[in-house]
């Protein structure tokens, strides 16, 4: 036996950039944010080759599952083309060597940004959100050491007052995404900004969601089969975007969350956020064999 | 045609990122030995932000970026990233700092003297413009001093232990592998001592100097003095696993220990800050913040929290930067939110909330949540 045997050859990083000791935290902290769902694990966060704030919580945390056999779809407002997607995508593959998809069925390994794709995802398969604000409190409690006792406590009073507020001077629930909700009875977490339409994506699903900030070096996470409630009042319903009559330009679908495009005159067309899903729809309306996933939304209306 | 769509949108990144490239010089060896030779202070300012103390690879962010600094720095940390901690060495005391510039703003002279090294402080600020002319820019050797200053000083702070001016609390004897990491732990407050002055070490200049001079000009609890700034090289000191322990190299350093004037419990505080590369702004401007933090005050500008978070130079400019990404989902679901609220107060008006000092005002605009990024 000799030194050179026992060594491995030297490259320029490991697989998957982080270092074994890395990627061991992310794995700890990652267990633990799935025994105690929606509880904000703090975590070192190492800095990678993207800047703050641009997916790096999330890309630890794909970076750490990431094996030669993944799959993996990257997607930036539901869409696989946005370019910090395509970055992403590209570093996965100058490190990783993974198979890529845009298909969300064929995937194994999906890291988000602001969406839940509308196809139902599988036990087989993990989400990886990242996370810009892992704090619910935040807008109510800017100082995280006070948030985190409340946390501890269970007090959620001031987000509830928040969310009346809102009602008594506009009428409604004004939160747009990243919807406070209750996970598991017990934390109220942000699912970050998500809109409103996929929250209840996360409820009692099959497939795990890890949730990971690393700017703000929190990695959460909603296991599978596992309650997910935003918080709304007794006599005052949780309401997602009112995106479910509207046809999405490109594909002519309707029922799913669109992105709005204003044009002249100050007239707007709507095309489908998940843009791949929208493109199969397009490529069965001109004969290609699609195979499509369930949906999470029939005919505009949470299928449950 | 998606396929299509993303093959697009890797074009365009890499296009973008030539266009970038393509307006610097190229990136040469050459270069970067230039920068490393002829702009030491910047060299060691991202050195000091990066936390990696490696003057030719910091050369090579800065030409590689083109100069930009939150860039470079994070070049550095991301390198950083991929190598190991092997190995941790030993605590380096003030009085084995080999110095070459140190001051008291606090006494006239003290034990082992002031020394004014290498400054600019009392030169005239003018600009050299003749050389762009041709001139060649003299500037006379040094004369060496009769009697050298000697290589290390002693701590000023342990003058004013003695005399009982400020607290003997001396840090207990912490074996190496149990000191904090901030890079290898979530930094939680209350933070560590150890978390506390390693954040400060790695921290933004700029931001630094910022909130620092925020608290010397009252936004703060403290007006403090100068007690003992110095420029230095340490020795980086290693201990071989049979026990010898030896010097695997020199690293520039600076450190800034500030004094209060203000006495709690009949003693004088201290704040301290130190950093890799001589950076006396930063370290002053730390070493206050540093101080601040120690007392009871509301002052944002001297909560530990507060500083330790906005001054992190790749997390802060990451941020800053990142709000240019799309966000035209989350921009939509507020939308949503706001057009409702709107058609509902147009459809009863009367149901619109009421402010009772003004009964005759209209109701209200909806207020549009802030919008999570």
């Amino acid at each position: 036996m000799s030194l050179a045997e026992l060594t491995a050859p030297w490259q320029r990083f490991n697989y998957g950039f982080l270092d074994e000791s890395a990627k061991r935290e992310i794995r700890r902290k990652t267990l633990k944010a799935i025994a105690v769902p929606g509880y904000q694990v703090p975590y070192a966060s190492r800095e990678v080759p993207m800047a703050r704030g641009w997916g790096t919580g999330g890309l630890q945390v794909t970076l750490t599952l990431l094996k030669p056999s993944s799959v993996v779809k990257v997607i930036d407002q539901g869409a696989d083309d946005s370019v910090n997607a395509v970055s992403i995508r590209k570093f996965l593959r100058r490190v990783g060597g993974v198979a890529e998809t845009l298909d969300t069925t064929a995937a194994t390994l999906i890291q988000s940004r602001h969406r839940i794709p509308e196809e139902k995802l599988r036990a087989d398969q993990v989400l990886v959100l990242q996370v810009p604000d892992p704090e619910p409190l935040r807008a109510v409690e800017p100082d995280i050491s006070e948030a985190r006792h409340m946390h501890a406590d269970a007090d959620y009073g001031l987000l509830w007052l928040k969310l009346y507020e809102q009602i008594v001077r506009s009428g409604r629930i004004m939160e747009g995404a990243s919807y406070p909700s209750l996970v598991n009875g017990r934390h109220v977490i942000s699912p970050s900004p998500i809109p409103r339409w996929d929250v209840p994506k996360l409820h009692q699903a099959d497939n795990l969601t890890i949730l990971s900030a690393g700017r703000e070096k929190r990695i959460y996470a909603v296991p599978p089969h596992t309650d997910v409630a935003p918080l709304a009042f007794d006599d005052i319903a949780y309401r997602v975007e009112d995106h479910a009559g509207i046809a999405c330009e490109r594909s002519g679908v309707k029922g799913y969350f669109l992105n709005e495009l204003p044009k002249g005159g100050g007239a707007s067309v709507y095309e489908m956020s998940d843009t791949h899903f929208a493109t199969k729809h397009i490529q069965k309306r001109e004969g290609e064999a699609v195979s499509f996933g369930a949906t999470y939304y029939r005919k505009g209306s949470l299928a449950r | 045609m998606a396929y299509a769509a993303t093959r697009g949108g890797e074009e365009a990144i890499e296009q973008a990122e030539r266009l970038y490239r393509e307006d610097l010089a190229p990136l040469t060896a050459e270069r970067v030995a230039e920068v490393r030779r002829t702009m030491p202070y910047l060299v060691d300012r991202v050195m000091g932000e990066a936390s990696l103390y490696e003057p030719d690879l910091a050369a090579l962010a800065l030409v590689q970026t083109g100069g930009d600094l939150y860039e470079a720095v994070l070049l550095l940390r991301a390198y950083r990233t991929t190598q190991p901690r092997l190995w941790i060495a030993e605590a380096v005391r003030h009085a084995d700092i080999l110095t070459v510039r140190r001051i008291s703003a606090a006494f006239k002279d003290i034990p082992g003297g002031q020394i004014l090294g290498p400054t600019l402080d009392y030169s005239h600020r003018l600009l050299k413009v003749g050389v762009l002319d041709g001139e060649p820019d003299t500037v006379a050797p040094v004369t060496p001093s009769e009697t050298p200053a000697p290589a290390t000083q002693p701590a000023l702070a342990d003058w004013q232990r003695e005399k009982g001016l400020i607290e003997d609390a001396r840090a207990e004897a912490v074996p190496l592998e149990e000191i904090p990491d901030v890079t290898r732990d979530g930094l939680l407050f209350p933070a560590p001592r150890a978390h506390r002055l390693q954040t400060l070490a790695r921290g933004d200049t700029g931001g630094m100097l910022a909130l620092g001079y925020a608290n010397m000009r009252g936004y703060g609890p403290t007006h403090p003095t100068v007690n003992d700034l110095r420029l230095g090289e340490a020795e980086v000191r290693l201990r071989h696993p049979r026990g010898t322990v030896f010097s695997a190299g020199r690293v520039r350093v600076s450190e800034a220990e500030m004094v209060s004037k203000a006495s709690e419990g009949g003693k004088l505080q201290l704040g301290f800050c130190a950093t890799f590369g001589w950076n006396e702004v930063k370290t002053i401007a730390g070493a206050t913040l540093d101080l601040s933090m120690h007392f009871e005050n509301d002052y944002p500008a001297a909560s530990e929290e507060f500083v330790l978070y906005h001054t992190e130079p790749t997390e802060a400019s990451g941020f800053c930067i990142h709000f240019k990404m799309p966000h035209y989902v989350t921009f939509q679901s507020s939308l949503d939110a706001l057009r409702d609220a709107n058609a509902k107060r147009e459809a009863h008006p009367a149901t619109a909330p009421e402010t009772p000092e003004t009964p005759d005002a209209p109701a209200p605009a909806p207020e549009l949540e802030e919008m999570p990024s």
